[in-house]
């Protein structure tokens, strides 16, 4: 098998240099292809590369959680595109000295203008789960973590695991009995702000249901069709848990707290300046990854209309498609104040555990250093619209 | 293990959070990992666009050829702003519709022949369509009695009429059609089929109205100025079709010009559309840009062909599942509410 594969490696090598980068011969050489050699995480140089080790290493299921979009994934795709309508323009070469990426956002102090978004059940890509995602991001320059609601350890322990900033995430809880014994939970265990998510009420993910209808015995038996949303009292069949959400729930949440709450999910102008009249503290626009309603626009096309919405004192917060240093340079430069990475650290999560998270959030802050300095920007302050021209569509 | 389990077929299915599987891209419709042929268990579909494939593998080549395809890349065109915060406990996609009350904007089209797809023929499109609370239109050149048709279906019908014969005929098979129970006439004023061809004239639609005592849609308006006419003739309602880019292949998109129809019509007429809506985030974008409710034809029939009536009633409550998700994710619970402000458009 192996001998095969290097003959015709060695015919494909032999044909010349005009082929070298065909596609052909890229996955002949894939190292993830043809054969199962996991590689050092050290030959890892940039943050996608980490998806490919995570596929290897996760279950079907695990993979396809971290990968999907909602029905579609028109959005998902989208995220990524609109980072190709925005160019960098630079405005002169820096000088020798790395540039300054110090910034705070809600009174926690960063090195980098990155955080770790809030996403579900870690223990499904690594053992350590959220324990080890917390110490991978506190030995990556004390990068803030947004402990999910969904984590699969208790807040207390992930916060515990390690010293840097928590953040807790909280979903909606119509019981406000609930919402109150949720947040004191999360500040009990020293979480600096809430960032509450508001979207995703009823999203549907094609791509896991057929995994599941894959997975099962090829030509039916008991285990098909288990894929489908359960029963439903909706008469349209759709999921009902989150449909109450309403603005009295915002004053309520927002009474409760004495720390900051950033609002995650937000992608109009409208909302934006409602939520910050409501009492919110910071905006953050996100279309979970893709993951919210088919259909809504990426985050980057619409950030720079809810930064133009809101005070100067009210920090945007940036998430869904960001892969690398120059992704997060130029939501800087629509507006943003900091971004949240969610799969590229879920991606190092499964494939090294905490190695892997450091790794890939010190990838991107290195990416960003890089990215500052070749576009002369010495520190986040100067970064401004002027660095970048946009072509959305 | 798991070195076994990651065949190269799986990689390239499945790696790269960028690309879903071929199975959700719209084209082409083939199932990963499943032998060929097969027809999967109703139950394992995810979306209408899977429906074709399983209509391809059910029918002969050149009798699948006739609904295959469609062409969807102007829905690509528009996202959505969605709303947070709007509670949608009280979601609701009825409307009233000609003095019925239709569950939600979505209607089994109208298609000639449906025995050519399977053997329960118009009947098991009925009985689909009832199934799923959805409205159908009769094809005027159905492979059963239209008696029959209206036996199968407890759900309002509408019956289609094609140009193709001297008024009085035409007149006659409406009044059949209005005495076998049908709520409405569709008139096509023109269709992709030889016979049809006589370019309608509004004084053969008066004299084809005349002393009806149900409401009569012109199906085929492509442009403001037609539907203006139409409005001032007092025509009942309105389809915006391009018969799904049979008849002129290269016309804009019937969705491309129903903003434009929807303000001649000016509200003074309701506006119905179809071409290519195979999502509910596809009919959506049709209600905020002004239409009453939409036709969903070939994908029914997808259903119909592969599965029977079961199959129709799955496209159609999927399509309205889909459409209630989106509602209730941009904080638009009710119709009325689904209005241009919930879309943006963007450039090709």
């Amino acid at each position: 098998m192996k001998k095969k594969g290097a003959t015709r490696r060695a015919i494909l090598g032999g044909i010349g240099a005009g082929i070298a980068s065909s596609a052909l011969l890229k996955s002949q050489q894939d190292p993830f292809r043809d054969h199962s050699r996991v590689p050092g995480i050290d030959e890892l140089k940039t943050v996608i590369e980490f998806e490919a080790v995570a596929y290897a290493k996760l279950p079907r299921e695990a993979y396809t959680y971290t990968a999907y979009g909602s029905e579609g994934e028109f959005t998902l795709r989208r995220n990524r595109e609109a980072f190709d309508w925005v160019e960098l323009v630079p405005r002169e070469i820096a000088g020798a000295s790395p540039a300054n990426t110090t910034a705070e956002i809600l009174g926690t102090p960063m090195k980098f203008p990155i955080l770790v978004s809030p996403s579900a059940g870690h223990s499904a890509l690594h053992p350590d789960g959220e324990l080890a995602t917390h110490q991978g991001a506190s030995a990556a320059s004390a990068t803030p973590m947004i402990v999910s609601a969904n984590a699969s350890f208790p807040v207390d322990k992930i916060a515990a695991a390690a010293p840097s900033p928590v953040w807790w995430q909280l979903y909606p809880q119509q019981d406000l009995d609930r919402t109150k014994d949720l947040l004191d939970r999360a500040l009990a265990a020293g979480a600096k702000a809430i960032v509450m998510t508001v979207d995703q009420q009823a999203s549907y993910y094609e791509r896991a249901i057929h995994d599941r209808h894959l997975n099962a015995a090829p030509l039916g038996g008991a285990g098909r069709g288990r894929g489908r949303a359960p029963a439903s009292t909706n008469p349209y069949r759709i999921q009902t848990t989150r449909l109450w959400y309403n603005w009295r729930y915002v004053d309520q949440v927002r009474k409760m707290l004495t720390v900051p709450i950033a609002v995650k999910g937000v992608l109009t102008a409208e909302d934006a300046k409602e939520f910050v009249e409501h009492g919110c503290d910071s905006i953050y626009v996100s279309n979970h990854g893709g993951r919210s309603l088919d259909y809504d626009p990426s985050t980057l096309e619409v950030l720079t209309e809810i930064v133009d919405a809101v005070p100067a004192r009210v920090p945007v917060i940036f998430d869904s498609g960001i892969r690398c240093g120059s992704d997060i340079l130029k939501a800087l430069a629509l507006g943003a104040k900091a971004v949240c990475i969610g799969r590229g650290v879920r991606w190092g999560l499964a494939a090294y555990g905490a190695p892997g998270v450091q790794r890939v959030l010190e990838i991107l802050q290195a990416e960003l250093v890089m990215a500052m300095n070749q576009t002369g920007r010495p520190d986040l302050a100067s970064i401004d619209r002027s660095l970048v021209r946009t072509h959305f569509l | 293990m798991r070195k076994n389990s990651l065949t190269r077929r799986r990689s390239l299915a499945g790696l790269g959070s960028l690309a879903a599987p071929p199975l959700m891209a719209d084209q082409p419709p083939s199932l990963i990992g499943e032998p060929p042929g097969r027809i999967a268990p109703l139950a394992d579909l995810v979306n209408v666009l899977e429906f074709e494939n399983m209509a391809a593998r059910s029918l002969a080549p050149a009798v699948y050829e006739s609904i295959a395809g469609g062409d969807r890349r102007f829905f690509d065109r528009i996202t959505f702003r969605p709303r947070m915060m709007v509670p949608a406990t009280q979601l609701d996609l009825s409307l009233e519709l000609f003095g019925d009350k239709m569950f939600a904007p979505v209607i089994a089209g109208p298609v000639a022949r449906l025995q050519q797809y399977h053997a329960d023929g118009e009947a098991g499109m009925a009985r689909g369509a009832s199934e799923a609370k959805a409205w159908m239109v009769v094809s005027g050149e159905s492979s059963q009695p239209l008696e029959k048709i209206v036996e199968a279906s407890s759900t309002v019908l509408w019956y289609q009429v094609l140009l193709d014969a001297d008024p009085s005929a035409i007149r006659a098979r409406i009044d059949r059609a209005v005495q076998a129970g049908c709520k409405a006439i569709c008139i096509t004023t023109s269709a992709p089929h030889p016979a049809a061809r006589r370019p309608a004239s509004w004084d053969l639609i008066d004299q084809l109205r005349k002393g009806l005592n149900v409401p009569v849609l012109l199906k085929g308006i492509m442009t403001p100025q037609e539907a203006e006419t139409a409005v001032k003739r007092h025509i009942d309602g309105i389809v915006v079709s391009n018969y799904g880019g049979l008849l002129t292949p290269g016309m804009a998109p019937p969705m491309e010009t129903l903003p434009s129809i929807a303000d001649a019509a000016g509200g003074k007429a309701p506006i119905l559309i179809d071409g290519g809506f195979r999502r509910g985030s596809d009919i959506f974008k049709a209600l905020a840009f002004g239409a009453t409710a939409v036709l969903v034809a070939r994908p029914v029939v997808w259903g119909l062909a592969a599965y029977g009536a079961a199959g129709a009633r799955q496209v159609l409550e999927m399509l309205q599942t889909e459409l209630a998700r989106d509602m209730a994710q941009t904080g638009k619970p009710k119709l009325k509410d689904v209005d241009r402000s919930v879309v943006k458009l963007h450039q090709a």
